[in-house]
């Protein structure tokens, strides 16, 4: 069985080399010494070193050495499946939230829960909304065994440009209490103008990325992508029609965002650098940016639908240990440690591109006002309570969600009815479902 | 061309009427080389044993690494494309299946649809590289920086030039649009509209090969035989008709060449749409199918049903080509 999946592998690995054209090279992944971890990661050269100095203390601690590979974040997803394909899986390597079913059930991550049970780090101070991302049972993600850890969590949260609201007059959010979507437009208008009279809009309430942040606005009005256990797409309810009008309208109708042209010459996050948008999102890792704006900025609650609950999404990358793995314990020791050991959560944290990965340093670092920004308590209340899962983290390929974006474009410049685009792809996207879920009963029945 | 023309009294010279097009393959040697070949027939038992053990392993390499590198991927293709595989373990046999879902992949046709079109910009691009050529073939000042200038797409990375040209399509602020702006036209939002999308990147193909193609053309160009050109203009051919009847004839070889790289280049097209338009464009308007076949393969993990479409296209390729060969072989200008 071995030999024949080594030679399935190794011709796969070439075939689909070939097929692809993806002529980029595996390298040595897996190391030929099983005393050397291999960890592959992506990231920039900013990320590579923090990681370097975090893992120079596990190396220097446990003795134990460490062979970093890193990639850009373009080549990551092909690189490591044609590792996996070849056989030459890394011990650890970053895992997407929405590939632990697949590589769960095809028996390429190990389970990690036995070495949770032993470990002496704070493991049970992890976020459990960062854990629960990494469980599934050979059903449905967020219970069961762990099969990663997560390097970070990645609270969505919504921000203002503070000095815009000054300079025109506008009456900044609550911290805490959530606008109402009428009271989030009567402020996007007043953003919306021309600051230096020369005729043409140069500042906008909001800019909004429909892929990133419609979540936001179908949650908040009671809605949602599917239902509660991820078999039936549920997009077509008056309740999802109503936010995506909502949202399609900020543009078409209101004219509080930059219009397709304006966005297409200079995109919403090029403007809110700029300061030319009032409101928009300030994940964790892109704080190291945002602080050196011209202008300050903060934290507030996603503006509230129907439920009158903000809502938002909870992202994160995961570190997983290979199933293939001649050190599965001292690899699994060193997901734990970058995850949530405190001399290594001070020097991943220290950079200020993720919240911390444990709720103790998290009440420390939300206290900290010498750290921008002063409301990161809205960063802990979204893990907390009111984050979701990125809906393709709990289904098998995340194409039934692509293709809802694939044709949306019609309906964002207002030439396509909303609620008729939604009732032609409702069938579409259950089809990929469905598609998704033979394709895990099929793995399940080939991997048993 | 390989045939040997008479060189003459210009009344001696064969008139363009002896460019035959011929039904039938023509020999392409020599006269010198058939000699020098019946003097020295070639044989196994001319080689000796050592010469023989040599000459196998010089060739070992590329014969070794076309084995394994492309006969038994290409192998395994052929059995992976009938089962159910997604690249993480052992493919399940699944017969059909993969060929009966890209029958009704509304997808599937789709890219395959939008690389066909993309590919009207190989005869605009032929079209004028080789009114580039021509006006390169002359002699003018800075004829040689024009030269280096057309080039340089051709040697640029792909990546560089599909970021640049991300920027020239612009629809605010690019470059394209700002010269429609001169003459009146407000351009369109190129990469962002269905309906533009697939000529903005038909515009950026054919300035990325504009120069390899002028150079071959320049090339061919410079070796139509003058004496052939003499001959048509004191029968009195006009420059158009020694343009017709003579140099374009003369050029079939690298138009041939050229639609044939072109036509398997624009099959494969993949870079420029992933960096373009990472989403496949605006309403799937720009995924070409190599695009679609890596987004199963790797994003969608249906590596069964990607090399099923590339099988598919390995041999729509091949079918394309060998009609082409077929088509070259009828139309074969020699001179006689």
């Amino acid at each position: 069985m071995r030999r024949r999946r080594f030679l399935t592998g190794a011709l796969g690995a070439a075939a689909a080399a070939t097929t692809a054209g993806a002529a980029s090279g595996c390298g040595n992944l897996h190391s030929s010494d099983p005393d050397v971890l291999t960890f592959m990661f992506r990231g920039s050269t900013e990320e590579r070193d923090v990681f370097a100095r975090a893992v120079d203390v596990f190396i220097r601690r446990t003795g134990i050495q460490v062979n970093l590979i890193s990639t850009s974040v373009d080549q990551y997803a092909t690189k490591l499946q044609t590792a996996i394909l070849g056989n030459s899986t890394p011990d650890l390597f970053y895992l997407e939230p929405t590939r632990t079913m697949a590589y769960v059930t095809n028996g390429v991550l190990a389970d990690l829960s036995q070495y949770v049970d032993e470990t002496d780090l704070p493991v049970d101070d992890i976020w459990q909304a960062g854990l629960d991302l990494y469980r599934f049972d050979g059903e449905s993600i967020g219970t069961g065994p762990l099969y990663a850890m997560p390097k970070d969590v990645g609270p969505f949260s919504f921000g203002y440009n503070k000095t815009l609201f000054e300079e025109m007059d506008v009456e900044p959010p609550d911290p805490d209490e959530p606008l109402s979507w009428d009271e989030f437009l009567d402020r996007c208008k007043a953003l919306t103008g021309d600051r230096d009279g020369d005729g043409t809009t140069d500042s906008w309430g909001n800019s909004v990325n429909i892929t990133a942040e419609l979540h936001s606005y179908v949650w908040s009005n009671g809605a949602d992508w599917v239902d509660e256990d991820a078999r039936t797409v549920t997009v077509d309810t008056p309740e999802f029609a109503e936010a995506l009008q909502y949202v399609v309208d900020l543009r078409e109708k209101h004219k509080v965002t930059p219009s397709i042209n304006e966005s297409e010459g200079l995109d919403g996050y090029q403007r809110w650098l700029r300061g030319q948008i009032g409101f928009f999102p300030v994940a964790p890792w892109d704080l190291t940016l945002y602080r050196t704006l011209d202008f300050d900025f903060d934290l507030c609650p996603y503006p509230t639908g129907r439920t009158g609950t903000s809502a938002t999404n909870v992202g994160s990358l995961g570190i997983g240990v290979s199933a293939n793995s001649r050190r599965p314990d001292r690899a699994a020791e060193l997901a734990m440690f970058l995850s949530c050991d405190p001399e290594a959560q001070e020097i991943i944290v220290g950079q200020g591109q993720t919240i911390p990965n444990t709720r103790t340093r998290a009440k420390e670092w939300v206290k900290d006002t010498s750290i921008e920004p002063q409301n990161k308590q809205e960063y802990v209340d979204i893990v907390e309570d009111y984050g979701h899962f990125v809906p393709t983290s709990r289904t098998y390929t995340p194409e039934w969600l692509d293709t809802f974006f694939t044709n949306i474009q019609p309906v964002l410049e207002g030439r396509q009815d909303v609620g008729e685009y939604l009732k032609a792809t409702q069938p579409v996207m259950q089809g990929f479902l469905d598609q998704g879920y033979d394709q895990l009963r099929i793995d399940q029945e080939a991997n048993s | 061309m390989s045939a040997t023309t008479p060189v003459g009294p210009a009344a001696n010279t064969p008139p363009p009427a002896a460019l035959v097009r011929s039904g039938r393959r023509h020999a392409r040697v020599s006269a010198g080389t058939r000699a020098s070949g019946a003097s020295r027939p070639p044989g196994r038992g001319r080689l000796t044993r050592p010469e023989r053990i040599w000459g196998r392993i010089f060739i070992a390499p590329p014969v070794l690494g076309f084995a394994l590198f492309a006969l038994a991927p290409l192998l395994f293709s052929c059995y992976a494309a009938f089962t159910h595989w997604n690249g993480l373990s052992s493919p399940v046999f699944s017969g059909l299946t993969n060929f009966r879902t890209m029958a009704g992949d509304p997808q599937f046709w789709q890219s395959l649809w939008n690389t066909l079109f993309l590919m009207i910009g190989i005869p605009i691009g032929l079209a004028i590289s080789l009114a580039l050529a021509i006006a390169l073939n002359r002699r003018m000042p800075g004829r040689a920086a024009f030269r280096v200038i057309y080039y340089l797409p051709g040697v640029s990375s792909v990546a560089a030039i599909s970021i640049l040209w991300q920027w020239a399509l612009n629809g605010d602020f690019g470059l394209v649009n700002e010269l429609l702006r001169m003459v009146g036209i407000d351009g369109p939002n190129w990469l962002a509209e269905k309906t533009w999308v697939k000529p903005a990147l038909i515009l950026m193909g054919v300035w990325k090969g504009l120069g390899f193609s002028t150079l071959l053309y320049l090339a061919a160009l410079q070796s139509v035989p003058r004496n052939l050109l003499e001959a048509a203009m004191l029968d009195g051919a006009g420059a158009w008709r020694r343009f017709r009847h003579v140099t374009l004839p003369m050029l079939s070889p690298v138009t041939f060449f050229l639609v044939v790289t072109g036509i398997i280049g624009g099959a494969q097209m993949f870079a420029e749409i992933n960096i373009m338009t990472p989403t496949g464009g605006p309403e799937f308007g720009s995924a070409t199918i190599v695009w679609y076949i890596w987004q199963q393969g790797f994003q969608n993990l249906k590596l069964g049903y990607a090399t099923a479409m590339s099988l598919v296209l390995g041999a729509l390729i091949f079918l394309v080509t060998a009609f082409q060969f077929y088509l070259n072989s009828r139309n074969v200008f020699t001179v006689e």
